[in-house]
């Protein structure tokens, strides 16, 4: 005899109503918009000839691997992401999606995603892909993010990794020039998060996030954006000396570093009022002005040299 | 007599049914671009595609 009756449950079974824009959303298309640029990157630069199908191939497998990344990072951010006003309007928050078929959503891409660039391309390629959405989902978004204020800096590598993954990609090997990039993006990560955290403080605090200006507080955090943005700007010019880029990357890496240099100094300067939040902000918006900038001289030298020899 | 009873099981609502449809293209062209990619790569390589070097 059974101790519930079934036929007194009524069974009410979920349907979705989410439609392709919900499950685009959770791709996260922005970011995933920068992972792709730096990927291009990386792959135009390696000094082989690629194949442009094996290129798009491999552009659009490490895509997918980023949206992945972008579901399986909001399908165990939910409930945070529902407290914080930058993130409440996210498919997961809004009751568009649930959690499951966020989860189902990035797997099955991140799966797709990691064999495809693995057997079409090379397996270094996609091992390497896999390694990434591993380091993003559980590193960085499981292990680090809600447990120490060092969070976007460690979890930073899974960020500057794209342009690597395609280097390997094209070449099947590793090598400096896709490892300066990689350091690039790392040094660059903590300036431009922390200066989003110095002004979407309150959603941190509200979420209980421990980003840096929530535990160690505001002056702390713009001291650590100088020191880092001092790291960044030299390292940055170094491919330069070191003969790896030219000197037309040299000469934007050092403008772009100047102006880069000159905020953050104003972000440690400027710590009360509106004029404080104003430099944040200012700092914000340029350091992605300033990535965008570094990787578009890259693409663009590339894009002389080969079609240099057909007008001259 | 015409029968009013309603069908067994669910019954999607109008909106549910637009979306159900919606993924399910967005599946399709998803599985579409997928066949024509591995088709193009194997093109691409020709026989060297059965070489797979680990």
């Amino acid at each position: 005899m059974s101790v519930v009756d079934h036929n007194a449950i009524e069974l009410s079974p979920r349907i979705s109503e989410a439609d392709v824009a919900d499950y685009i959303a959770l791709l996260k298309p922005r970011v995933m918009s920068l992972v792709i640029f730096t990927a291009l990157v990386g792959l135009v630069i390696a000094p082989v000839h690629v194949h442009p199908v094996l290129a798009f191939t491999s552009i659009l497998c490490i895509a997918v691997g980023a949206g992945a990344s972008g579901a399986l990072n909001m399908w165990y951010e939910s409930d945070i992401d529902a407290l914080m006003s930058r993130t409440a309007n996210r498919p997961i928050p809004r009751g568009r999606v649930t959690r499951p078929e966020a989860l189902a959503f990035g797997m099955t891409l991140a799966f797709f995603a990691v064999m495809t660039l693995g057997i079409l391309v090379n397996w270094y390629a996609g091992a390497l892909l896999a390694f990434t959405i591993f380091f993003y989902v559980v590193i960085y978004t499981i292990g680090l993010k809600r447990w120490t204020a060092q969070n976007i800096v460690i979890g930073g590598a899974a960020g500057a990794l794209p342009p690597v993954v395609a280097w390997v990609a094209a070449t099947g090997s590793l090598s400096v020039e896709p490892l300066l990039l990689f350091l690039i993006i790392f040094f660059w990560t903590p300036p431009h998060f922390w200066a989003l955290a110095l002004f979407r403080n309150d959603d941190y605090t509200r979420a209980g996030v421990p980003m840096l200006p929530v535990v160690a507080g505001p002056d702390a955090t713009r001291l650590q954006i100088l020191l880092y943005t001092i790291v960044l700007v030299p390292l940055a010019v170094s491919p330069w000396p070191l003969g790896y880029f030219d000197a037309a990357y040299g000469m934007v890496a050092l403008i772009l570093g100047a102006g880069m240099l000159a905020l953050a100094i104003n972000v440690y300067r400027r710590r009360e009022g509106s004029e404080a939040l104003r430099a944040t902000r200012r700092l914000f918006a340029f350091s992605i002005f300033y990535l965008f900038g570094l990787f578009a001289t890259l693409l663009l030298d590339v894009v002389a040299r080969a079609i240099a020899p057909l007008v001259w | 007599m015409a029968d009013n009873r309603q069908p067994d099981g669910i019954v999607l609502t109008e909106a549910q049914k637009k979306s159900r449809r919606q993924r399910s293209i967005a599946i399709a062209l998803a599985l579409g671009v997928l066949v024509v990619l591995f088709f193009a790569v194997t093109m691409v390589k020709g026989p060297a595609v059965l070489v797979r070097p680990m």
